[in-house]
């Protein structure tokens, strides 16, 4: 029996909740902090998770197109799904100028995104099934 | 399987969009005067950026004015002109400028350099003085020179005696001026720094001198909207401050005002005045612009409150100590109107009913709908304090559909014969306002 071939895009999944996580921990300390950089920070971080969970969805019709993946995994889709439409609410919250950019909607959208990507993270983050030998792409 | 869900995000895209949308502004006239209608503060998703587009005059094109007065253009082919200055002899200075640029902070700062660049904001300015002078009071000019070039994002200027001040965005430089002269040769001596950088987000610097001479008075705006920069670099901005001209020493004379574009004095009772820009991004009706008197040692409000102790939200830590001082401006001139250009009516020859007040430049709103300004208007004064509604005297800067706009007035000054002048630096021309019957 064959390994299951890689998934490209599980750790582009991995790498842009991490980035989405790392904007909860920036948030706070801006909450603790109130300095402004902070603030950036998560901006800059959900920005950037953004885009790289974009790249994740280019690469996983990829993973489809050419076999590497199986069946949709439903419910990591819907975990990563819901939290890049809540992050992208959250990038325009965090444009906001100073303190009601993070508190208290900002900080709660970041709280609901790291929850729901932890449970992602532990189910593996990969969006599809891995493909079992002899099934049809 | 993947494109049911991938239709349901896409579905869902509009009441991301339709969040962010806000309401529309209401009537302006209702934020005229001293007691302008306030309603609660609004936060948004987007900014409600409405921006015409930029598309200059055409030959024959021009603004319109109040009835019995015509425009004309008096010089064109300007590079982004801000302020206007009439020296004694007549001849009229404008100051070309922008800002020095600044470096963006978040992928917020990035789309709004594009909204700018498409509102004609992010033209270059020239960095430069130029001079016009007119044959004998005509409006049409004999000459033009470059009075001052290699200046550093300039902005206010103004002539006591025999030296020319002009306020870099960093430091107020004292020229040598000698009557009649079309260029000045020696180089400028630093009077005073001024608070810029890092960052300098509201860039430009008023000045105006007093009565008697002896002082100058610089406006500084703040360095961000609403502290979104941090508090550190808001130290001494926000300010109009008090410069002695002999030794160049400075203090902040009044504080709070968080953009005061132009400085004026009340030729009755020489009470200093400002038109000042308040913040932005908390409704199409907050907070107004301002026309007030300034008193000594007077805070205005910025950052952590807005019309006297409206308190801002947005900014952390408060200060409540501060906001039960903050002062109530005396005079609204409506929501996000940019006042940038402010001119007392004495010595103008346009109309009997601009006898007393002040001109009002505006160069127009950029986050509401619908716009409010691109426009020049007149403030009627009694006994030295803005009083009245105030009247269009000119307008015509945007097209009948809102869509496009030809110009945006800035910097005020009366030539010679009493003639208004309007800097428009996106028409890049300078406009003279006259009486069509002269000597009424």
């Amino acid at each position: 029996m064959n390994h299951a071939p890689t998934q490209l895009h599980r750790d582009f999944i991995a790498a842009g909740g991490i980035l989405l996580i790392a904007a909860f921990v920036t948030d706070c300390i801006y909450d603790r902090t109130a300095l402004w950089q902070w603030a950036n920070f998560s901006s800059w971080l959900i920005t950037a998770g953004l885009i790289v969970t974009l790249l994740a969805v280019i690469l996983l019709l990829i993973d489809f197109a050419t076999g590497r993946a199986g069946r949709l995994n439903a419910g990591n889709f819907i975990l990563v799904g819901v939290t890049a439409l809540l992050s992208l609410v959250n990038a325009f919250v965090h444009s906001r100028d100073a303190w009601t950019s993070v508190v208290p909607q900002g900080i709660l959208l970041s709280a609901v995104s790291t929850l729901l990507l932890l449970i992602a993270g532990w189910r593996g983050w990969s969006l599809a099934m891995s493909r079992t030998a002899g099934e049809r792409p | 399987m993947s494109t049911t869900s991938f239709r349901r995000i896409v579905a869902l895209i509009p009441f991301v969009a339709l969040a962010a949308c806000g309401s529309n502004g209401g009537d302006p006239a209702r934020q005229y005067g001293s007691d302008p209608y306030l309603p609660d503060p609004q936060e948004y998703l987007l900014p409600p950026m409405s921006i015409p587009k930029a598309i200059g005059w055409k030959v024959g094109e021009m603004p319109a004015a109040f009835p019995g007065l015509k425009v004309e253009a008096l010089a064109t082919g300007l590079e982004h002109p801000r302020t206007l200055y009439t020296l004694p002899n007549g001849d009229i200075l404008v100051v070309e400028s922008n800002s020095p640029g600044t470096e963006p902070f978040r992928p917020k700062d990035f789309i709004a350099g594009n909204v700018k660049a498409r509102a004609g904001a992010g033209a270059k300015g020239a960095n430069r003085i130029s001079l016009l002078r007119t044959a004998d009071g005509d409006g049409k000019p004999a000459l033009r020179s470059v009075f001052i070039d290699h200046l550093h994002s300039p902005y206010g200027i103004t002539l006591v005696g025999d030296t020319l001040y002009v306020a870099n965005t960093d430091a107020i430089l004292a020229f040598n001026y000698v009557p009649g002269m079309t260029q000045v040769t020696s180089p400028g001596i630093k009077l005073a720094d001024l608070p810029a950088g890092p960052i300098d987000h509201h860039w430009t610097k008023s000045m105006a001198a007093s009565a008697d001479g002896s002082k100058l008075y610089v406006g500084v705006g703040s360095n961000s909207n609403i502290t979104e920069n941090g508090m550190a670099v808001e130290e001494g901005r926000a300010a109009i401050y008090e410069v002695d001209r002999l030794t160049g020493a400075k203090r902040i004379f009044a504080s709070g005002t968080r953009n005061p574009t132009s400085l004026a004095f009340e030729p009755q009772t020489h009470q200093l005045f400002a038109v000042v820009n308040e913040r932005d991004e908390i409704g199409p009706d907050l907070v107004p612009d301002y026309l007030t008197s300034i008193r000594e040692g007077g805070f205005y409000g910025w950052p952590y409150s807005y019309w006297g102790s409206h308190v801002d939200v947005r900014v952390h830590p408060q200060r409540p100590d501060l906001v039960a001082a903050a002062i109530k401006p005396d005079y609204g001139l409506s929501s996000h109107v940019a006042p940038l250009g402010l001119l007392f009516s004495e010595g103008q020859h346009l109309s009997p009913e601009f006898a007393n007040g002040a001109f009002v430049g505006e160069h127009g709103s950029w986050d509401r709908s619908p716009l409010n300004g691109y426009q020049v208007i007149f403030v009627p004064f009694v006994n030295g304090r803005a009083t009245g509604k105030p009247v269009t005297v000119v307008a015509g800067f945007l097209s009948e559909d809102k869509e496009t706009v030809h110009g945006r007035p800035v910097g005020l000054a009366l030539d010679q014969s009493g003639a208004l002048l309007v800097a428009d630096d996106v028409g890049n021309t300078v406009w003279r306002v006259s009486a069509t019957q002269p000597g009424t």
